[in-house]
């Protein structure tokens, strides 16, 4: 029965149509993730394999523990190129070749900037040009200075957003993180984690699409009398049903994201799955202690849970309703409310925004957001919580639909 | 092997579709004749659990068919007025998925889907897609997926629905053939789709059972008789808007005309045997149109 309800789906030409887009997006993913340039010593752009090759080989120059001899030592060398003829130089080649020095250490320069910025929120690119090497032992403080700078100022937009328990939950996550930490070329995960959204989003939106019609398709093309008068029909057939939609979301969605995956990671390589998260500047500031191969499953998983609720929601609606259209408008939908509760802007509605299914969809970002709550005696950030809620929701959601698909009748 | 209906009605707003139906079928085929909106589908549809009654019930061998569930629904054959099907799914696959969610193990079920594709003469259309398939060769697959379970009660609306005369008569012989050890419940508004096979017929108006018994039974109860008469064109009218006609057919010596009246309309009319196509004209007249649209 499953196995004919998932041939029921992929018979439709839609669904072909929607399989493919998928594969085309997954491909298109794929190049914009592995597109990444070397800048070579006159200063020109190199594509490729082998220019990917050169960019690790320039990395790994500078990979081990970032302690503060590290640090001195990026402060000095980001120094020397910028006092360099090509670094005072204002032409866009000498500025290209300038910048080719300090590809092997632009990670850490990036973190510098962080570091050392004059304000939490504030994000400044030629910060590190202006540091000395004597400043190199506040790098690890000064994280933790400005978070706090940041919870602590009566005037700022933090302060009166979290309760005295969750600025300490804040600050003790900070704290509490191992240092120092380690640098090491992480480029190919890097640009996975950055590509992955666009592939998990058009998996929810194309996963939306295929099993919107999972329960509706049976009153869409008038099925419903054989089907409900049959001797399974309110039983083993709807749990069939909804057996080949987890299905369909398990196969399409690790399908897509295994395959982004993978090539990717063949493409750019796995160096640096070990590495903490905040070892790259786009992490610096997140408040969990995540490995990045700790990083991307969480981001994989997160995105499969978000997946398969929202999947869920579609073929509820698709039962309740008995419309394939309604249905289809779910995913869409859940694009569009972040967006206008975001409009509101005050404190509820945005501790509701950190728990709406989108962010599971995209946990590279909310990684980085500073989402916590309080539950009883304990603050969480919105990522473990995430799980667990739609976790449960999704459950839920299992036996609402098939109870409720039980009890049609077919007028 | 009895299926009893008992004050059976189901109500939609504040239309009564069917309206407090009793009555007891066992073996045998019954043929349900009614005009459009009669409620023979509602009906129908209650008799396979699809629509809950508003109040009455429905038993199997003493036990409530919806308290039954599942072991009901074994029992059971349906194919709808509207049959609807899975275009993309090729006629083979469309019967062995019926099959699996009637509960017909594969090897049986593919056994079955052999047997009854031969059956109804779609042996070589196992591998066509089903929307390339034209109206009968569809309805043909609606019966082959109601007979996949063998039932023991088979519930046919409208069954003949784009079959041509061909495929009508060897129908009326397939059903005649399976009527041995079940119930056969066939509604139509076609006579002579169960004039020849029916053990009993249920006439249906107005959401009731306004009559029911053999064929000579409800001929025999028939209040009017049946006259012919050849009248020159021009008389033709008057007959037309005085009587019941149930069928005009002209030709060189003028309009022969077919009439239900309790009198003989004129003396040179003559007595003929009422016919089931009569005793529906005489039931349900006026619903399927008035004299004029009948003939």
């Amino acid at each position: 029965m499953t196995w004919y309800e998932i041939k029921k789906v992929f018979s439709r030409p839609g669904s072909k149509a929607a399989v493919a887009v998928l594969a085309a997006v997954v491909a298109v993913s794929c190049y914009l993730a592995t597109h990444i340039a070397y800048v070579n010593e006159q200063g020109d752009n190199e594509y490729g394999r082998a220019a990917v090759m050169r960019l690790r080989a320039a990395q790994k120059e500078w990979a081990g523990v970032l302690d503060t001899e590290k640090i001195r030592q990026v402060i000095e060398a980001n120094n020397r190129v910028n006092q360099s003829p090509e670094g005072q130089a204002e032409d866009v080649r000498s500025g290209n070749i300038a910048y080719g020095r300090k590809q092997g250490f632009l990670g850490i320069r990036s973190l510098l900037n962080y570091a050392y910025a004059e304000g939490f929120r504030i994000s400044d690119w030629y910060r590190a040009d202006v540091l000395t090497p004597d400043m190199a032992d506040q790098f690890y403080e000064r994280r933790i200075g400005l978070l706090k700078d940041w919870l602590y100022d009566e005037t700022g937009e933090a302060y009166y957003r979290y309760s005295p328990r969750e600025k300490q939950f804040l600050v003790t996550r900070y704290e509490t993180l191992q240092t120092p930490l380690a640098y090491d070329y992480a480029e190919g995960w890097v640009q996975l984690f950055r590509y992955a959204v666009m592939v998990i989003m058009l998996c929810m939106i194309l996963l939306g699409y295929l099993v919107s019609g999972i329960f509706a398709g049976e009153f869409v093309q008038k099925a419903d009398a054989v089907f409900f008068s049959s001797y399974y029909g309110r039983n083993k057939a709807i749990a069939a049903k909804l057996k080949a939609g987890a299905a369909i979301v398990t196969a399409v969605y690790f399908g897509a994201v295994c395959c982004y995956s993978a090539f990717v990671l063949w493409y750019l390589g796995a160096d640096g799955y070990w590495l903490p998260v905040q070892a790259h500047w786009s992490a610096w500031k997140c408040f969990y202690h995540l490995t990045v191969w700790q990083k991307y499953l969480i981001i994989v998983f997160g995105g499969y849970v978000g997946c398969l609720f929202i999947s869920l929601l579609c073929m509820w609606v698709s039962a309740a309703f008995k419309s394939r259209a309604a249905a289809v408008m779910v995913p869409i939908a859940m694009e569009f409310v972040p967006s206008f509760l975001g409009n509101l802007s005050n404190a509820a509605a945005d501790k509701i925004i950190g728990l709406l299914p989108d962010r599971l969809l995209d946990l590279d970002v909310t990684l980085n957001l500073f989402h916590v709550y309080t539950v009883g005696h304990y603050v969480v950030g919105s990522v473990p919580l995430l799980f667990v809620l739609y976790g449960v929701l999704a459950s839920l959601l299992v036996p609402v639909i098939y109870g409720r698909y039980r009890r049609t009748q077919a007028q | 092997m009895e299926l009893v209906m008992k004050d059976l009605s189901r109500q939609f707003q504040k239309t009564t579709a069917v309206d407090h139906v009793s009555y007891t079928m066992t073996q045998g085929v019954y043929g349900l004749l009614g005009v459009n909106g009669a409620g023979k589908t509602t009906l129908m549809r209650m008799l396979c659990t699809l629509l809950k009654p508003t109040s009455g019930s429905v038993t199997w061998d003493g036990s409530d068919i919806f308290r039954m569930d599942g072991a009901y629904r074994r029992l059971l054959g349906y194919l709808p007025q509207d049959f609807g099907f899975y275009p993309d799914f090729t006629v083979r696959d469309y019967l062995l998925y019926i099959a699996s969610i009637k509960g017909l193990r594969p090897m049986n079920a593919a056994r079955r889907t052999k047997e009854l594709l031969g059956q109804v003469g779609l042996a070589g259309a196992e591998h066509k897609k089903m929307k390339k398939l034209s109206g009968g060769m569809k309805r043909r697959v609606g019966i082959a997926q109601a007979l996949l379970n063998d039932p023991k009660i088979l519930i046919l609306d409208e069954p003949t629905a784009g079959l041509d005369p061909g495929e009508r008569i060897r129908f009326r012989n397939l059903i005649s053939e399976l009527a041995e050890n079940r119930i056969v419940l066939l509604s139509t508004h076609i006579v002579s789709d169960v004039e020849y096979i029916a053990h009993e017929i249920l006439l249906m108006g107005e959401g009731r059972i306004r009559s029911a018994g053999t064929v000579g039974e409800l001929l025999h109860q028939m209040p009017v008789r049946v006259w012919q008469i050849t009248v020159p064109p021009g008389q033709a009218g008057r007959y037309l808007a005085e009587y019941a006609v149930s069928n005009v057919k002209t030709d060189a010596d003028g309009v022969q005309l077919r009439i239900l009246s309790q009198e003989q309309p004129a003396a040179k009319a003559a007595a003929q045997s009422a016919t089931l196509e009569d005793l529906f004209l005489w039931h349900f007249g006026e619903k399927a149109g008035e004299r004029h649209d009948l003939v």
